[in-house]
């Protein structure tokens, strides 16, 4: 009876043990844990982030013109896999500043190249100087700026450009004689494609006029449109816009004045609202670059001039040209992206 | 072993060992969750800490800004001098950004304030040095250049202010609501290692009370009554209560035996006792014998004293020796009646006992002694001798012819034995009076008992039942009594 008793005791006596064996080891392991945890509460802080050996500054005409940001988004995923990155000047900032003073932030924030979307002011010519005495190589995309010490131009050859504008009237020429014609264009830097544009239209009866839209603020672009529409005594049977957000910006005054079907457009690149509108048939053609070429060459364009300094300096981007017939070749960026 | 030295170690000590194991685990579990705590806390409160040195940073920039313009302004010293001090501020400081080429924004943008702050310092000692060289033209041109750059920069160090806070504060809200967690957790954690030192405390402390608690059921048991069949307890450990239980051990074993020896005593006591009592009876038995057959000895010895006398006047010397050996036979019997006494004196008694007996027979009875002379000295009970030799005469040769009976005396050692041997030579006892003689049966008054059993008794008493009483007969050839008496039971 004892006996039993006796190793009854020593049976509680190594339950209890082994519990506390455990809660020991659940201790350590909780305090284990709990290190672990606050030293997790520090990690939250940090971000993953990758680094690179250059950076280069990417400098748009209008930094929310889609173009440019495609252009932007095709330059950084390229750059990326050559191990530099590409920023967007004056992006998220608390102030929208003039593409001056953004090249200006570029050369004292002291990046290893500039891309920049260029025009013929002085006052660009001057920066790119500054630029290149501080040592940073500049090139221009989309459009050149002459009489500047820019190392490398990508873009469109302008000429190329006015000439499929010119084509594209030919092929609506033919249908609804005599034409009226009005081109919507940026700036000064846009009359080479002007002059381009009616080339081909030589022994036809084509009136042609054109007007600057300034698209510099936010809202102008389509004030200024339907501003010089209303201006118009006739309404134009084909508007060429030079553009993307002219563009836009026309497509929403056509729908506006209910000239769909009457007056066409020849618009420049393939945002969704334009691709609709030539669906639609309110956009005749639109005329768009190759964006991937424009991004690998600039980008290599800085990576030569920084390796060897040297580069071409002049490459050209093919033109695309988006009608009704060929719409689904040419599936837009977001449907890329979706897919 | 561990267990071992545990249970080996004094009670006070054990007690110690336990509570300060527990209290150093609560304290330790307390330690390790405090300084997490705390560095938890420290993290929280960091997190805003890149707003302020960013807040810092534009303080610098305006403070030098408006140093150089005083500077450039008047050239006035206090002017340098804030500007020295806080370009130098603006140096260190920006020495803690970013200077990699990131894809985080918050990054480069540290990485593009850094450079436009070299920028703009290696701008404005320009203009420093255009003013000290009173070059107009140079100095304004670059301080128009650097507060176009301290707009930027003062453009950029609010952006990425404003997204390090948007940031910041969602850290915060993560750390404060990670913190409930770890409250939870240190809570959790806290209850589990509180619950393992209850159990700890109660394991280590029955370890010392659970010897305790047998050694008072043991004591229960104990005092319930017989300690005979209770067992010792185990000893287990070499702390007080093991020594406690070695002693109760002992203190058992010594009760045990206490006990065991109180008993044997006392049945020796009852058997003592009894004997003393017995011997008292005997004694009683034979004096009352003598008063009965010889009334008054005392009266009886002094007149035959007179008579002694009266016969020595009268010259009648033969009567005088009779009665100086009756008066010596019966001062022997006043005497010596209750010691012992020297085997000589037993010896002389016997002669005195025949010489009386030829007188009054006309010496008809022969008796003849065998003494081992070196015996005489032997200490033996008084009145064992004569009673036998008056059964050997009584019952022995009383009816023989005058003349033929013979009684003989023999004292001789035998081994360690003094052996004392009355025969006679008279018509032998019957076996059955023999028997009942030997097993105490026969009654005193009946034949030839009349002595001996009385004599029996006594010697068996005196002798502690040892076999020192014989007695041989054999029909019509005489009865051979003898006492041996162990010569060291003797004082010789």
């Amino acid at each position: 009876m004892k006996r039993i008793r006796v190793s009854k005791n020593r049976l509680a006596v190594t339950i209890l043990a082994g519990i506390v064996l455990v809660l020991f080891f659940a201790t350590i392991a909780g305090l284990i844990y709990y290190r672990d945890m606050i030293r997790r509460l520090g990690e939250v802080q940090e971000e993953a982030h990758a680094e690179y050996s250059r950076l280069y500054a990417y400098i748009a005409d209008d930094p929310d013109s889609q173009l440019s940001n495609r252009i932007h988004k095709e330059i950084s995923e390229y750059a990326k896999e050559n191990n530099c990155y590409v920023e967007m000047t004056g992006l998220n900032l608390s102030t929208t500043y003039s593409k001056a003073d953004r090249i200006n932030i570029a050369i004292s924030s002291k990046v290893d190249g500039i891309i920049l979307e260029g025009d013929n002011s002085e006052e660009t010519i001057e920066l790119i100087k500054k630029a290149t005495d501080a040592g940073i190589p500049v090139v221009t995309v989309l459009s050149d700026c002459e009489g500047s010490v820019r190392k490398s131009f990508i873009g469109l050859n302008q000429y190329t450009l006015g000439t499929e504008y010119g084509n594209a009237l030919t092929e609506i020429s033919t249908t609804n004689y005599p034409l009226s014609v009005l081109i919507l264009k940026n700036g000064s830097s846009d009359d080479f494609i002007i002059q381009a544009i009616q080339k081909p239209l030589t022994g036809r009866f084509v009136s042609i006029s054109s007007k600057e839209v300034d698209t510099s603020s936010q809202f102008t672009s389509e004030e200024n449109i339907m501003k010089t529409l209303d201006e118009l005594n006739k309404m134009p049977d084909v508007i060429i816009c030079l553009n993307d957000k002219i563009t836009e910006s026309a497509i929403q005054c056509i729908v506006e004045k209910n000239l769909v079907g009457k007056t066409r457009i020849l618009g420049y690149y393939d945002s969704e609202t334009i691709r609709k509108a030539i669906e639609k048939g309110s956009v005749y053609a639109s005329f768009t670059i190759d964006t991937k070429t424009l991004a690998m060459q600039s980008v290599n364009a800085l990576n030569e001039l920084n390796e060897t300094g040297f580069t071409s300096d002049y490459s050209t981007v093919q033109v695309i040209k988006i009608t009704r017939l060929n719409l689904a070749d040419y599936s837009s960026e977001e449907d890329k992206n979706e897919g | 072993m561990r267990a071992n030295f545990f249970a080996n170690m004094k009670i006070s000590r054990k007690l110690v060992a336990v509570f300060l194991a527990t209290s150093v685990i609560a304290m330790g579990v307390n330690v390790f969750i405090y300084l997490n705590l705390n560095q938890a806390l420290e993290k929280i409160n960091s997190v805003f800490a890149s707003n302020i040195s960013l807040n810092e940073l534009s303080d610098s920039l305006n403070k030098t800004h408006q140093g150089l313009t005083g500077f450039l302004e008047t050239k006035g010293t206090d002017d340098f001098e804030l500007f020295y001090a806080s370009s130098l501020d603006i140096k260190n400081m920006s020495r803690k950004l970013n200077s990699n080429v990131t894809d985080n924004n918050i990054k480069l943008s540290e990485r593009d304030i850094r450079n436009m702050l070299d920028t703009y310092l290696s701008l404005a000692d320009q203009a420093v040095q255009a003013k000290r060289g009173r070059n107009i033209d140079e100095y304004t041109a670059k301080y128009n250049e650097c507060t176009r750059i301290k707009d930027y920069l003062n453009t950029y160090i609010y952006s990425v202010n404003n997204d390090q806070f948007k940031t910041n504060s969602e850290t915060y809200t993560a750390l404060v609501n990670s913190l409930r967690y770890t409250e939870v957790m240190s809570v959790l954690i806290f209850a589990v290692a509180s619950v393992m030192n209850v159990l700890l405390i109660i394991i280590l402390t029955s370890t010392i009370t659970r010897p305790l608690t047998r050694l008072s059921a043991k004591a229960d048991e104990i005092s319930q009554g017989s300690p005979e069949n209770v067992a010792p307890l185990a000893v287990y450990s070499e702390d007080e209560v093991g020594k406690v239980t070695r002693a109760f051990n002992e203190m058992l074993a010594s009760i045990k035996d206490y006990i065991a020896r109180i008993r044997t005593q006392l049945i020796t006591e009852s058997e003592m006792k009894e004997k003393n009592l017995l011997m008292e009876t005997h004694l009683k038995d034979a004096q009352l014998k003598y008063l009965q057959s010889q009334i008054n000895p005392h009266f009886l010895f002094n007149t035959l004293n007179a008579g002694a006398q009266l016969a020595m006047m009268e010259g009648a010397d033969r009567t005088v020796e009779y009665i100086r050996n009756m008066a010596d036979f019966f001062r022997y019997n006043v005497k010596k009646s209750s010691e012992t006494v020297k085997l000589s004196e037993e010896i002389e008694l016997v002669d005195s006992y025949m010489y009386i007996l030829n007188v009054r027979y006309a010496g008809e009875i022969l008796f003849e002694k065998n003494i081992d002379e070196s015996l005489l000295n032997v200490m033996v009970p008084s009145m064992i001798i004569q009673p036998l030799v008056e059964n050997s005469i009584k019952y022995g040769i009383k009816d023989l012819e005058p003349g033929e009976g013979k009684v003989t005396l023999s004292v001789y050692r035998e081994g360690n034995m003094c052996c004392i041997r009355v025969s006679d030579n008279g018509i032998g006892t019957d076996e059955e009076i023999i028997e009942k003689i030997m097993n105490h049966e026969k009654k005193p008054s009946e034949t030839r008992g009349v002595g001996i059993t009385n004599v029996m008794s006594r010697l068996d008493l005196y002798y502690n039942n040892k076999e020192v009483f014989e007695m041989k007969s054999r029909k019509n050839e005489g009865t051979h009594v003898t006492i041996k008496i162990p010569l060291e039971d003797t004082n010789v």
